[in-house]
Parts: structure tokens; C-alpha cells; sequence
């Protein structure tokens, strides 16, 4: 069977979910669906490098990792936005809006790259850590520090109330 | 002092603890106020990631995105230029005028290896674009110049022949794509070795039914996709990385 057939159809479905971890990753709508389009024509152009043995979901999120992380690189502003570890949790300390939605898009991305992509997969998509760390290449434990200081600082953002 | 770390328990909350650890947690939770309270915030962060962007999935998928996997005929979409570069170059939030950049020329039409052929024996008449060496196909004249010092990430709109992707090939050579953009319209592979730019892969590109090549979309013939699905090893070049190979003479 025609591998870009297969991948075309089997990615259809996955649209919905592949906007809502671009709409995670890049925040803005426009952008957004800017990363999918570039991810659908990656995943098309790669189609032949997809193995049916592994799932088409995990595939195609880690072209758009790795799209989006492109796309960091080429607005020549990663030395901004690629912040040391600990700067995560320490830029934030202070900050208390209400928690609400918009709230969150914004502390989202105030997020490092690497905070904002382990928390678009894990808790937007619902990835296992294990899935995450293979596709951000990374060990699993990686993925558990940067998602427990991503947590540190999105609820710093959004307040201690509960 | 808590006995769960910030890891345990965020495990605990996404999952990821096995049967035992969870129940260890469970039966602390009943008596441990604190770690209730952490618990909580936690899992309320998580409600609230999911109320921030699961109506995303309810939104209507554009129609522009749906239709790239609609597609009926089997052209294959592929960005002419690497798509670092191209992302550099427009940013995000440029749609509307990356439709400019890009190629569209149906894949269907040519796949069998007789067509490929003739097409290489077309190229040797029409431009002297093509040599032989060692029973091999060479770039020659303008596609070697073109080859040589052109550069995706700084295209030449009035050059015939464009510049696609580039990339290091998995034994080791520089490999890039190339459309020429006047009739008759051809795509292939270029790779670079000793004796010159070797061309694997000739294809026709023939233009769509009843119009000039539009630049509309882009994509490469399925002889030369697949060929650079046979090749490449790792990511596309970006706009510095192709700059970098030209200036080391494509090693």
C-alpha cells in the first residue's frame, strides 16, 4: 500500500488533536494552525519513514516538536527564550492572577521551550512520560524535572487558591 | 517535613505511579491535609490545562489544513525551499503569502523508470544541463552553477533552475532537490561527489492540466521524494546550515 496514503488518512482524524498541542506550543491561532499546515507538509513529504509498528499519533507530535522548535531557532531569538533551567520557576516568583483560561495562555507562554513542549504533551495530550521522553529525546527523568518546575511556575502564575 | 516529592506526586497525579505506590499515596492523602492541598492544587492545574485548550478540538478544522490530506490526486505536498528557511523568512502569521514560494506540480504523472529515461536523454538535448561520466549522470552548465551556489534560503526568482531542499545523505554527501523552472519543467537529486553534482534522480514535472506552473503549492515528482527517502539522514538543512555547506564547497 502507498505509505502517504496511509499516513494521509490516518492523520485526518488527528487534526482536532494536532491543533490543540500547536495552539498549546505556539499559542497564538494564527500561528497555530501555521505550525500544522508546515507539520502536515513534513508529514506528507516523510510519509515513506513512518513504520506501522509505531503509533501515527507520537509521529506526527514529534514533527511538530521539532517543527515548532525549528521555528524557535529561525526567529534567531533562542538565546531569549531558551532560558536556563532555573529560570523557569524563579522569573514568575511573585506573579498571582486569577485563575482563569487567558490567564493560563499567557503564563503558557511565559513557559522556556522545553518547560512549554513537556507540558503541551504531557498534560494537553495527555502523553505518557515515557512517550514524551522518547519523542523530545530526552530520559525520563528529564521530562519529570521539567514538568515539575513547568507545574512550579504555571502555579505561581495562576495563584494559590484551592 | 513531606516524605513525597514533587515528583512522586505529580507522578501520582498524571498516572504514572504503579498500583502500590498509588495505594501508599491514597492511604496518606486520608490523613496528610498538606499533601491533600497539593494534591489538589495539581490536579486542578491539569483541569485547568484541559479546560484551556481542549475546545480546540470542537473548533472547525480549517478548510485550508483538511484539505492538504483530502488531496485526491496523489501529488504529494513538499516545500521546495527547506522549511527552517522558509519559517525564517515569513514567520508565523504570514500565511497568506507563503502560497508565493512555492511550486505545484503533480507527482502522478511520471513514475516509471522508461519515463525517467527519457527524460534524462530530453535534458542532454534540450540545455547541455546534463553530462556523462563514468556511465553516470552529471549536473552540467547552468544546474552544476545553480547547484553550486544556490542557496534555498536566498532564492533567485528569475533563475531557471530552484533550489529545494539540502541535506546530508546517509553516506556521507551533500544531497539537494532542484526544479527547473522552464519548460520543459524537470525535478530531481542532486548529490555531490568528486567528479561533480551525480544525479540519481530525473523526473519530469510536468505542469498542471490547462495552466502554466503555478506557484501554488510545491512538490517533488515521487521519484525524487523517494529518493530522498532513501537518502536522508537526519533534518533538512536550515538556512545556516545550507549557507555553512555552500561555504565549504558542499563537504
Amino acid at each position: 500500500m502507498d505509505p502517504s496514503q496511509t499516513v494521509r488518512e490516518g492523520l485526518l482524524p488527528l487534526l482536532p488533536r494536532l491543533r490543540r498541542l500547536a495552539r498549546a506550543l505556539a499559542g497564538q491561532v494564527a500561528d497555530a494552525d501555521d505550525l500544522v499546515q508546515i507539520v502536515l507538509e513534513r508529514a506528507l513529504a516523510r510519509a515513506a519513514q513512518w513504520r506501522p509498528d509505531a503509533a501515527l499519533d507520537t509521529w506526527v507530535f514529534a514533527i511538530a516538536r521539532n517543527a515548532w522548535r525549528d521555528e524557535l531557532r529561525a526567529r534567531g531569538r533562542s538565546q531569549n527564550l531558551f532560558a536556563p533551567e532555573e529560570a523557569g520557576v524563579t522569573a514568575t516568583d511573585g506573579a498571582s492572577a486569577p485563575a482563569q483560561t487567558l490567564d493560563l495562555a499567557q503564563a503558557m507562554a511565559t513557559l522556556p521551550p522545553d518547560h512549554r513542549e513537556v507540558v503541551a504533551l504531557v498534560l494537553v495530550e495527555g502523553l505518557s512520560y515515557s512517550e514524551a521522553a522518547e519523542l523530545m529525546e530526552v530520559p525520563v527523568g528529564t521530562v519529570t524535572s521539567r514538568l515539575a518546575r513547568a507545574r512550579a511556575t504555571l502555579q505561581a502564575h495562576l495563584g494559590k487558591d484551592t | 517535613m513531606n516524605p513525597i516529592d514533587d515528583d512522586t506526586l505529580q507522578a501520582y497525579v498524571d498516572g504514572e505511579l504503579d498500583a502500590a505506590a498509588t495505594a501508599g499515596i491514597d492511604a496518606a492523602l486520608a490523613h496528610d491535609e498538606v499533601l491533600a492541598r497539593r494534591v489538589r492544587q495539581a490536579r486542578a492545574l491539569r483541569a485547568q490545562l484541559k479546560a484551556a485548550f481542549d475546545p480546540v478540538l470542537d473548533e472547525p478544522v480549517p478548510a485550508h489544513l483538511s484539505a492538504l490530506l483530502r488531496s485526491a490526486s496523489p501529488q504529494v505536498l513538499i516545500a521546495a525551499t527547506p522549511l527552517p528557511t522558509h519559517i525564517a523568512r515569513r514567520g508565523f502569521g504570514a500565511g497568506r503569502h507563503r502560497a508565493s514560494h512555492r511550486w505545484l506540480v503533480p507527482g502522478a504523472a511520471v513514475a516509471a523508470s522508461i519515463a525517467v529515461l527519457a527524460v534524462a536523454l530530453w535534458w542532454k538535448q534540450g540545455g547541455d544541463l546534463v553530462r556523462m561520466h563514468d556511465g553516470q549522470q552529471f549536473a552540467a552548465g547552468a544546474l552544476s552553477r545553480a547547484l553550486d551556489q544556490g542557496l534555498a534560503s536566498a532564492p533567485d526568482p528569475h533563475a531557471s533552475i530552484a533550489i529545494g531542499l539540502s541535506f546530508r545523505s546517509a553516506d556521507g554527501n551533500i544531497c539537494r532537490t532542484f526544479v527547473q523552472r522552464t519548460r520543459p519543467a524537470m525535478a530531481g537529486l542532486a548529490c555531490h561527489e568528486a567528479a561533480g553534482w551525480s544525479l540519481p534522480v530525473l523526473s519530469a514535472a510536468e505542469k498542471p492540466a490547462g495552466g502554466e506552473l503555478r506557484q501554488a503549492a510545491s512538490s517533488l515528482p515521487p521519484a525524487v521524494q523517494a529518493a530522498i527517502d532513501a537518502r536522508i539522514k537526519g533534518e533538512a538543512f536550515d538556512a545556516k546550515q545550507e549557507r555553512a555547506a555552500r561555504d565549504a564547497g558542499w563537504h
